[in-house]
């Protein structure tokens, strides 16, 4: 089997969000790394640093608050936080796309749907492709998608939710990025439109061997989508793996046991789902050690001490004191 | 689009119904004769009597307006009691001046406002935004009289480099366009700041610098067409306003336009000259109106389309 090769590697990145009233620690010193024609599933509750994360590849986050306090962005080796904002800009879209969350607002009311995805094929056009060839490839990318191509000359009000979210897609597709985070694709649509527009992007991801993240909390999506599994809470993965690690593993954080036993299950007869107790730490105040602890069924005094061991086995990595014991058990 | 206008253009009717009538109700509760007016001082009890009966001012209000209106809707808009010309002609002779100073104005309100606003956007919470935000306060503050004061003190008077009154040349009207300028750059700027940071906070923004869009395009094509809406609505109103309302910097710097006409007119009581020059303001009004209901279209075209559907 051939090397895999490896495309976009975090390393310790941390980002906190600076304004008057608090400092919000909004992702805590991450670690993964993606292959080429792989795909990442980002798991966790609202508020966990997925979105941010997303943002900070990009280097898209909010200007006056967001800080990018420490770490790397490896793209293809390169470090993304080191380059300067024209040389930015030459990667968002063309190299590196994302489908932001709500299709609805995601595009400009005021222009066509087909001069949106125009645009991007514009400013990443270094081939000097005529407006014609620019055009042509419009419309392919307008079938790709499953829009008729005569429609792009409609404004995004007159297409529903999902077909928005198809030309968002469409958008990002356009350069044919290395790279496509997909942050929640299908959070804000309907079910029945929720497995189109994934069947879309996984017939998509073969077609055109592009790497994903994904950012869900559904582990639904996961399960049929990705290859690996980063379960992110309070800005911090908690526990990363193969699917196959994550969905059929031995070992398993307690904030993940608490994530599946929260789905419900059909062949089992459960009155009630078991959600996790209690709230995810704001973010401002966070507690120390294990982040999850206040929450944890297993918590003692060693995990507020310090930051929890790491179990690792192979890529199946996970946070946690639970495993330390046993290690010294053994 | 044509049915759109052609409605708007029927809602006239109405509206103009109604402003005669309030006019026409208020100048009647102050008592007046217009005989007397006509004929002047010297004129014997029995010859302003006669002339007030000729006048159907023996009639009570009601016939009056009705008969104003007929007269109105077949294009006669009477004669000044005053002066005895023609209204109509008197309105049109004064209405050049006014155009002139409240389109300078709106133009210069527009470009310096709209320029000021996105700077103070884009650079939120900069010198330029806090600068800017200032200076929409003062200018909002400051009485357009006293403006126009300092202004001809200082460039007229002081540095001679403009003059000070009459309407002879484009000179002439570079100090009234910028004194009536003042409190329309302000809420312009204001407008257009505030709108415009609303729009950069959409999520489509975010979309267009996803793709690697530059900045300057960004806000351009993206923030700022969306942001357009408010910005054009209150340069429309302030436009049809200044058409009525340029009173005082007419009189500051002695320019002959509608609003001195009106004012000298409420002042000795000729009515048929007061009314006539407010109908067709509020003309000019509905009118400037309909164009910024058009502009919408062009803005947005969800509005377009349901103008397409009426």
């Amino acid at each position: 089997m051939e090397e895999k090769k490896t495309l976009l590697e975090i390393k310790d990145l941390e980002v906190i969000y600076q304004t008057d009233e608090a400092t919000v620690h909004a992702v805590n010193g991450i670690n993964f790394s993606l292959n080429e024609k792989e795909t990442i599933g980002l798991v966790g509750e609202t508020g966990a640093g997925k979105t941010t994360t997303a943002l900070t590849i990009l280097r898209l986050l909010p200007e006056r608050t967001g800080r990018i306090k420490g770490g790397q962005v490896l793209f293809r080796g390169e470090n993304l936080l080191d380059k300067s904002v024209p040389e930015m800009r030459r990667v968002r879209g063309a190299e590196i796309s994302i489908i932001f969350q709500d299709p609805m607002t995601a595009l400009n009311p005021a222009l066509t749907v087909g001069d949106q995805v125009l645009e991007s094929l514009e400013i990443h056009n270094t081939a000097g492709k005529s407006k014609q060839e620019l055009n042509a490839r419009v419309d392919e990318l307008f079938n790709l998608v499953g829009i008729p191509a005569e429609r792009k000359a409609e404004y995004p009000h007159q297409f529903s939710g999902g077909m928005k979210q198809r030309i968002v897609i469409a958008i990002a597709l356009a350069c044919a990025p290395q790279l496509l985070i997909a942050d929640e694709p299908t959070t804000a649509l309907d079910v029945t439109i929720q497995a189109q527009v994934l069947k879309l992007m996984e017939n998509l991801k073969e077609e055109l061997g592009t790497s994903m993240i994904i950012i869900t909390h559904d582990l639904g999506v996961v399960a049929e989508t990705c290859d690996k599994v980063a379960i992110m809470y309070a800005g911090e993965i908690v526990e990363a793996g193969t699917v196959e690690d994550i969905f059929n593993g031995k070992e398993h954080h307690p904030y993940t046991v608490g994530l599946f036993n929260a789905i419900p299950n059909l062949d089992e007869k459960e009155e009630r789902l078991r959600p996790i107790d209690g709230l995810m730490p704001d973010p401002a105040n966070l507690p120390q050690g294990c982040k999850f602890g206040p929450r944890c069924p297993h918590f003692t005094e060693a995990c507020k001490a310090q930051t929890p061991y790491i179990y690792e086995e192979k890529e199946h990595r996970i946070m946690c004191n639970l495993f330390k014991k046993e290690a010294a058990d053994e | 689009m044509g049915k759109f206008v052609l409605k708007r253009l029927l809602a006239l009717i109405p509206t103009i119904l109604i402003i005669v009538f309030v006019v026409y109700f208020i100048l009647d509760l102050t008592p007046s004769s217009p005989g007397q007016l006509i004929l002047g001082q010297m004129a014997t009890e029995e010859a302003v009597e006669a002339k007030n009966i000729e006048l159907g001012y023996d009639k009570p209000f009601l016939v009056r307006y009705v008969k104003y209106i007929i007269q109105l809707f077949q294009g006669d808009l009477g004669t000044s009691w005053v002066t005895g010309k023609g209204v109509l002609e008197s309105v049109f002779a004064r209405f050049p001046v006014t155009v002139t100073l409240s389109a300078g104005a709106t133009v210069l309100g527009i470009v310096i406002g709209v320029l000021l606003g996105i700077l103070a956007a884009v650079k939120q919470y900069s010198i330029f935004d806090a600068a800017g935000t200032t200076l929409a306060m003062i200018l909002a503050s400051f009485p357009a009289f006293w403006i126009g004061m300092m202004l001809v003190i200082l460039f007229a008077q002081e540095l001679g480099w403009l003059p000070s009154y009459g309407t002879g040349s484009i000179a002439h009207y570079i100090l009234p366009w910028f004194t009536t300028a003042c409190a329309f750059i302000a809420s312009q700027l204001r407008m257009t700041r505030t709108s415009l940071l609303e729009s950069i906070r959409m999520d489509y923004v975010r979309t267009a610098r996803a793709k690697g869009q530059k900045e300057s395009v960004v806000i351009y094509r993206h923030a700022l067409r969306n942001a357009l809406m408010p910005v054009v609505t209150m340069a429309g109103m302030n436009f049809g306003t200044l058409l009525g309302g340029t009173v005082t910097v007419e009189t500051v710097f002695t320019l002959n336009g509608v609003g001195t006409l009106i004012l000298t007119s409420i002042r000795s009581k000729d009515v048929p000259v007061v009314v006539g020059a407010i109908v067709i303001l509020a003309i000019c009004y509905t009118l400037v109106m309909l164009v910024v209901d058009i502009l919408y279209g062009f803005i947005d075209p969800q509005v377009k389309a349901r103008y397409i559907k009426n």
